[in-house]
């Protein structure tokens, strides 16, 4: 019913591949990060809330077409539909139905709260295919308004000390829900420009986003007191070199480990992931009801082994290619 | 514990040095000082030994939280700190216990050496429940030993000296040896009067040298540096405390006597109140042998005279830091060297006691051509000490500088790779290295994890991610691709390869990216280093040359 194919996964009844790596015909997206969502398809489908996200990322002119949450239409010999994920605005997991039989593939999700996108939906299925970056019992979250506590007591203390607070996160999705957690009372909020665009969609989907500076090239702001949430892809750039004094933070579920904040050579680490965590996984996993479970990227060995002792039919999906770990 | 906790994550957070000291200096001022006293311990390097093992904590965890143990074996790798692997598995939502630093060590710590296993776990199941989320990783921090946090024994000092406005030497030398939590207070540490009598059973802080990286000529007139060759065995300080009893210090500060004897027969024929600063060395009727030798002498307490025999030992002297209790480190290294030589003579010399002999070379570029027989020597070439120079703690720049002989340098192949630890706690950065043996076969020679740039270790880690061969406990094995250039220091022989033969200090000196696995060198050649290729070597007599230096080899 889903295959694997050099493009990436293949539905043979509908005709179409999720999240492909090759350029293809028809792409359903499950989510509008660079490593799910490419550029160069002939045609795409995603939910609506993605549309808008995708068209910033691969440009205005791609044929997409989108579809709300939970409706369903009919694609060759497959039903599909988009269920939310959880893990940024408009992302989906997919279920396709063929002859009775129902797959979802998962994309990145996570099960745990967050204000800034839709509530993760756990669809019941025979077979279910899943991210597992976080795949291993060391990586498990705190509640989302414990880390934007966290965040906020740096910034306050950082501004006391009279040094910026550089916040390195994902400028999709996680730079957002950073955002939403921000206490504006602190100070300003400044955003690098790969950030700023996503922001009138988030607004606009209801998520309360604070009110922000765009950082344009060759301007002078004062960022005395300030809170700035930059893309880590810019964390050794000379764009960074200008905040000499600041205090250097990242937020992402990498940095539950010390190892990996402290070879960034970074101030601080937030633990705030928008994958499932070990916990999220097993419960997910098991709560669809699938007979048939197919783990991607990530420690996927541990998992399945865990879920195989565990009485599961799982295994590792070899070669999808659908990794989460630059977006994470 | 709050008070250490925070501590201890502030420390975690921070990257510079005076952020590090001024942190300490405000943990000293308001903590109790009988939870600083072991900050002051630990921080010193010492660990609890004993209290749990690495398998006993990995199985308890497992059954606390319920996980397979080769779940819990799995994180450990992916995490590469066992105390951090445990938090994070075990990492309870108790509320803050409000017991001290000290308390929790004596309760929850100390006791576990002695218990049997269940006890342990029943122990060790209530701390879990209790900690508060904050505590669970400095607990375990010391619990499974390391609790370093980047900061030295010298900026402990520094930090101590600024809270009770003593000199940081005098709190160096308080600190140094070894000692516990109930012999040492906080009070005694940071006590302002010098006590004359308490300073002649511990050794000093060892004067250290700094690497020479300019021109040898850059340092101005030869004349003002004593030159000596630079040892290569044990650095240590014998002492004598008076009565005929003493100690022998090493730079690890251990007391090492029981291992060394005959050389703590020499203790009788000294002054008391004496402090030398020496190096032990493998020395035979034929003069120095190589560490190697020594190296049979190493780890073993108590050797019996037949060992003591077949392996001799002696103390060269180089430095006289006390005499009759009175401290001459302040003194320049030439009048030191006077008085050191002036003692050492006096001495009977059938005592396994010498001197280091001075080179003496009318210029630089001469003393440069000496350097060259360092290797026939058996030694790693000069020490250049300033004949006005004080005898400091630690490394001071400019005072004594070690002009080493150029290392030997071989093309390896990485065959297999274990995580790292600290920075590189989940990266694949510690390489086993193998060179190509007679049989056209890689055996490894060397492990090495230092030298690359942290972006060349996370693409070789990637590489390993990706070319994974086969699981052996920890370590993976690794198709081999990739081509490190390694300096060295010396090969030996040894049984902990296959190959045979290990090598001194291997670090990576870069990456030959433009090397195929087929160029990289042979084991003949790292057996012509260690002198292996040669049958026997024989020595007839002692030979000196005209300063009296044994020739050696």
């Amino acid at each position: 019913m889903l295959e694997l194919r050099q493009e990436g996964l293949f539905c043979p009844a509908g005709g179409f591949f999720i999240d492909p790596r090759g350029k293809v015909e028809r792409a359903v997206i499950t989510h509008a990060h660079s490593d799910h969502g490419r550029p160069g398809h002939d045609s795409y489908l995603c939910s609506e809330t993605c549309e808008n996200l995708l068209k910033i990322r691969i440009g205005g002119d791609a044929l997409i077409e989108s579809l709300p949450f939970g409706e369903k239409i009919k694609i060759g010999g497959a039903f599909v539909s988009f269920h939310p994920a959880g893990h940024i605005l408009g992302s989906a997991q997919i279920r396709v139905e063929v002859n009775g039989q129902i797959w979802v593939v998962s994309g990145d999700y996570k099960p745990q709260a967050d204000q800034t996108c839709e509530p993760f939906e756990l669809v019941k299925c025979h077979g279910y295919i899943s991210e597992c970056t976080f795949g291993l019992p060391v990586y498990r979250w705190l509640p989302e308004q414990t880390i934007h506590h966290e965040i906020n007591t740096w910034w306050s203390q950082n501004a006391q000390d009279e040094r910026v607070s550089l916040l390195f996160a994902y400028s999709l999705g996680k730079a957002q829900r950073v955002l939403a957690g921000l206490d504006e009372t602190l100070g300003e909020i400044f955003v690098h420009s790969a950030v700023f665009p996503f922001l009138e969609h988030y607004r606009k989907a209801g998520a309360r986003i604070p009110d922000v500076q765009k950082i344009e090239r060759g301007k002078e702001y004062d960022y005395q007191k300030a809170i700035v949430i930059a893309p880590p892809a810019v964390e050794d750039s000379t764009w960074t070199r200008k905040f000499r004094n600041a205090k250097k933070g990242f937020a992402s579920g990498w940095m539950a480990i010390r190892g990996a904040r402290r070879r960034r050579n970074l101030d601080r680490g937030f633990v705030l992931s928008d994958h499932a965590d070990w916990d999220g996984l097993l419960n997910v996993i098991k709560g669809t009801g699938a007979e048939e479970v197919k783990v991607t990227h990530g420690n996927g060995d541990a998992l399945t082994r865990y879920l195989q002792e565990d009485g599961i039919n799982c295994s590792v999906l070899a070669g999808a290619g659908l990794r989460g770990e630059e977006e994470e | 514990m709050k008070k250490f906790a925070s501590l201890f994550h502030d420390l975690d957070g921070m990257t510079k040095t005076n952020d590090r000291i001024d942190r300490l200096v405000s943990y000293f001022r308001e903590a109790d000082p009988e939870d600083s006293i072991w900050v002051c311990w630990f921080l010193a390097g010492n660990r609890i030994k004993g209290a749990i093992k690495t398998g006993q904590i990995r199985a308890f965890v497992s059954e606390k939280v319920n996980l397979p143990i080769w779940l819990v074996e799995e994180c450990h790798d992916r995490v590469g700190d066992l105390a951090e692997t445990i938090s994070l598995l075990a990492g309870s939502m108790g509320s803050a216990r409000s017991l001290g630093l000290n308390q929790t060590i004596r309760k929850f710590l100390l006791p576990l050496r002695g218990m049997d296993s269940d006890d342990r776990k029943d122990l060790l199941f209530e701390v879990w429940d209790h900690l508060a989320m904050e505590e669970v990783l400095p607990f375990h921090k010391l619990l499974t030993g390391g609790f370093r946090m980047g900061v030295s024994k010298g900026n402990l000092c520094k930090a101590l000296a600024r809270v009770g406005g003593v000199e940081p030497a005098v709190i160096a030398q308080r600190l140094a040896g070894s000692w516990t939590c109930d012999d040492l207070s906080m009070q005694d540490l940071l006590n302002p009067a010098d006590n004359h009598h308490e300073s002649i059973n511990r050794p000093y802080p060892f004067c250290l040298a700094s690497p020479l990286q300019e021109k040898a000529d850059t340092l101005g007139q030869l004349a003002d540096w004593q030159v000596e060759w630079k040892w290569d065995g044990i650095r240590a300080q014998l002492l004598t405390t008076g009565g005929g009893s003493g100690m022998l210090w090493s730079r690890g500060e251990e007391s090492i006597e029981e291992s060394f004897p005959e050389i703590l027969e020499c203790i009788p024929h000294l002054p008391s109140g004496v402090c030398l600063d020496g190096e032990i060395l493998a020395w035979g009727r034929e003069g120095l042998r190589s560490f190697s030798r020594l190296q049979k002498r190493l780890g073993r307490k108590q050797p019996g005279p037949s060992v003591q025999k077949k392996e001799p030992v002696r103390f060269q002297a180089y430095d006289l830091l006390r005499i009759d209790g009175e401290d001459l480190r302040a003194l320049p290294m030439s009048e030191r060297r006077e008085q050191l030589e002036k003692l050492i003579q006096s001495l009977p010399n059938y005592l396994p006691l010498g001197i280091s002999p001075l080179v003496h070379e009318k210029d630089w570029a001469s003393l440069e051509n000496r350097r060259k027989e360092s290797r026939e020597r058996g030694v790693e070439g000069f020490m250049l000490k300033r004949m006005d120079s004080k005898y400091e703690s630690g490394r001071v720049k400019g005072c004594w500088y070690k002009w080493k002989v150029d290392p030997y340098v071989a093309d390896m192949v990485v065959v297999s790779a274990q995580l790292g630890h600290g920075k590189r706690a989940n990266l694949y950065s510690d390489y086993s290295l193998a060179v190509w043996n007679e049989n056209g076969e890689l055996v490894t020679v060397a492990k090495a994890y230092s030298g690359l740039s942290n972006e060349e270790i996370e693409k070789v880690d990637r590489f390993v991610r990706k070319n994974i061969t086969g699981k052996f406990g920890p370590v993976r094995g690794v198709k081999p691709k990739l081509v490190l250039e390694i300096a060295f220091e010396g090969a030996q022989a040894s049984g902990r390869h296959k190959s045979g033969v290990a090598l001194r200090f291997p670090r990576i000196n870069r990456w030959r990216k433009d090397k195929k696995i087929e160029e990289a060198d042979t084991l003949e050649t790292i057996r012509g280093y260690a002198g292996m290729n040669e049958t026997t070597f024989t020595i007839e007599g002692v030979k000196t040359d005209s300063d009296g230096n044994l020739l050696l080899f």
